[in-house]
């Protein structure tokens, strides 16, 4: 292929990779320019694209809650919501719900996947199908009566009401995942550690887990980044602060029209920033875990 | 280990515990491991689902709560004749149409192109985690403001190029408010789409190529003999997602358009959430809930099978 390339290829090749990257970050970055300006500078014609007047105070107001100075004047000219606000208990629960999210589902989904992945018995592929296919069925066709159940179990606006949901909600994907990344292992290994008298759960925690660390670590991530992003049900089940996961106080503020546009933006930098750290360091893990999982 | 060394060589061991070893906790094992996670996925799915399917069948209306008779299949003939329910669905097939073209083609060639070797390839490889990290409601707030009407920037940007005249608000359109979910679908899942085509294109072995350039091949012929056919799998089950994903959109509308302007938005999920949390009709909005879900099973059910034959064939 080099050989045959000339220059007005390579040029078109470069300018293709250029429009790819503005399309994929360049909407990032103007969000991150519009956070750094107050609401009068993002009410100008044309956009500034690097702020004239760069400021923290979006930041400081949303992180420690009082209003620095500019706020008390006349710049912003909105009402600075209540819910930005809100952000950082926010983040609590939403780290709080996704952590437990995590963890459940790790447990759950390695324990099935490991036997999908090895073992047949009666009864081995109804439940796979059923535990597969509920990862079909719309969360919009099962709110009303999730509602309900929450609301009988007098779990409505807990923490323990957005976990249940949500570790039923990513179980299926993680599962399906590791019983893919489980069955590229080589099976020599625990066959020896079963002689050996381990019994399944025995080689499964002592021999596969180990060597499947990055396949779980992998799966960690797609749970976790779940839960953080789930926006339906935490609208449904959360009724005040005790329970508001990040999606449901960033959505609350972008369609009020009358709160301060420069407060959002900095909140949704704020709460974007953990996803994204999270996409970056568990990049390798996340890639080779589709490489196994899709490359036969 | 220990155990070892008390009981002679490993062979033994093995003999003698293999014997011993209680048959039946063996047996019972693969059903207690399975067992938490059928029971969180049935109470939270299955269950939910019947739920749904029994609710549909009486007339609920919240604002009537005393009164609950019923109705048999009246709430689903009342939803299908309806002209609404018929335009809502007629919007969510066209958008789906338009998120599979969408999502698929960005996939597959930005796949191609992140497959290459070089240091702008190895950028974008990093770069294209990012939209697929940001929740879909942050993405969706995102590209609220690029499309704002009086001070987006895509505004800004077109009117600069001379693309067009002057401000156009893109969410207030029926033609581009549909449009503007589009964008921002592919934006957000077009990457995974790429990410999932890459890891199929790397494991192409590198001989075939060079055996279709010495055939005399050109870019075409390698594309459609070698490359699309490894590719066919991960298109159908993108295909199956995301036909799913457009029948279910939610989050999009509820951030960029509220179902508007008109209803020129309103698909399936979006119609009845508004029939269950605006207008309060239980009843209806459960018979619409599972009317969505059969046609997501049915058209998941109907790719799978053609996943399946298509992995028996090649």
């Amino acid at each position: 292929m080099t050989a045959r390339s000339t220059l007005p290829l390579q040029a078109a090749t470069l300018g293709v990779g250029i429009i790819l990257a503005l399309f994929l970050l360049g909407p990032i970055l103007w969000m991150v320019s519009s956070s750094f300006q107050f609401d009068s500078d993002l009410f100008t014609v044309p956009p500034q694209l690097i702020p004239r007047q760069p400021t923290l105070d979006n930041y400081r107001y949303i992180l420690t809650r009082e209003a620095p100075a500019s706020y008390s004047g006349q710049i912003t000219g909105r009402r600075a919501s209540g819910e930005a606000l809100s952000l950082v208990p926010a983040l609590k629960n939403s780290f709080i719900v996704a952590t437990v999210v995590t963890l459940f589902n790790l447990l759950f989904s390695t324990l099935a996947a490991y036997t999908y992945a090895r073992l047949r018995f009666r009864g081995r592929d109804l439940t796979y199908a059923f535990i597969l296919t509920s990862r079909l069925i719309p969360a919009i066709s099962v709110a009303i009566p999730i509602s309900v159940l929450i609301t009988r179990l007098k779990l409505l606006d807990t923490h323990w009401a957005l976990i249940t949901v949500y570790v039923a909600f990513t179980l299926p994907f993680t599962m399906w995942f590791l019983m893919k990344y489980f069955a590229f292992l080589p099976p020599e290994i625990e066959e020896a550690a079963l002689i050996d008298g381990c019994t399944r759960f025995g080689a499964l925690r002592r021999v596969v887990a180990p060597m499947a660390a990055p396949g779980l670590a992998a799966a960690a991530a797609f749970a976790f980044m779940g839960a953080y992003s789930e926006f339906l049900f935490a609208l449904f089940l959360t009724r005040t602060m005790a329970a508001k996961t990040v999606p449901v106080i960033l959505v609350a503020t972008a369609i009020n029209h009358d709160v301060s546009f420069a407060l959002s933006f900095a909140a949704l930098i704020v709460a974007m920033i953990p996803a994204m750290a999270f996409a970056l360091i568990f990049r390798s893990y996340i890639t080779r875990g589709f490489v196994s999982a899709f490359g036969r | 280990m220990a155990r070892l060394h008390e009981h002679g060589t490993m062979t033994e061991l093995a003999l003698g515990r293999a014997a011993a070893r209680p048959r039946r906790r063996a047996h019972v094992y693969p059903y207690l491991s399975i067992l938490p996670a059928l029971l969180v996925v049935g109470l939270i799915s299955i269950y939910p689902l019947l739920f749904a399917l029994d609710l549909s069948l009486y007339r609920n209306v919240l604002t009537e709560p005393l009164d609950h008779p019923f109705v048999g299949l009246r709430n689903f003939t009342e939803a299908f004749g309806s002209y609404y329910f018929l335009r809502s669905l007629q919007t969510t097939v066209k958008f789906t149409a338009l998120i599979i073209f969408g999502t698929i083609t960005f996939g597959v060639l930005v796949g191609l192109y992140l497959n290459r070797a070089g240091r702008l390839a190895g950028f974008l490889r990093v770069a294209i985690l990012l939209p697929w990290a940001i929740p879909t409601v942050m993405a969706a707030i995102i590209w609220r403001w690029i499309f704002n009407g009086n001070y987006g920037i895509l505004n800004a940007l077109l009117v600069q190029v001379g693309i067009i005249p002057e401000y156009i608000s893109w969410l207030a359109n029926p033609y581009l408010a549909p449009l503007t979910l589009v964008v921002t679908h592919v934006w957000k899942w077009g990457p995974l789409a790429a990410i999932m085509c890459l890891a199929t294109l790397q494991v192409i072995p590198r001989d075939l190529y060079e055996a279709t350039h010495i055939d005399g091949g050109g870019g075409w012929t390698t594309f459609r003999f070698i490359t699309l056919p490894f590719l066919r799998p991960t298109i159908l089950l993108l295909l199956i997602l995301e036909t799913i994903a457009g029948f279910v959109t939610f989050d999009l509308i509820y951030v960029l358009t509220g179902g508007g302007p008109g209803d020129a938005t309103t698909m399936l999920a979006w119609f009845a959430y508004a029939e269950i949390f605006r207008f309060l009709n239980l009843g209806k909005g459960a018979a619409m809930a599972f009317v969505i879900a059969a046609l997501t099973l049915g058209m998941a059910l109907i790719y799978v099978r053609l996943l399946r034959s298509e992995e028996y064939t090649t």
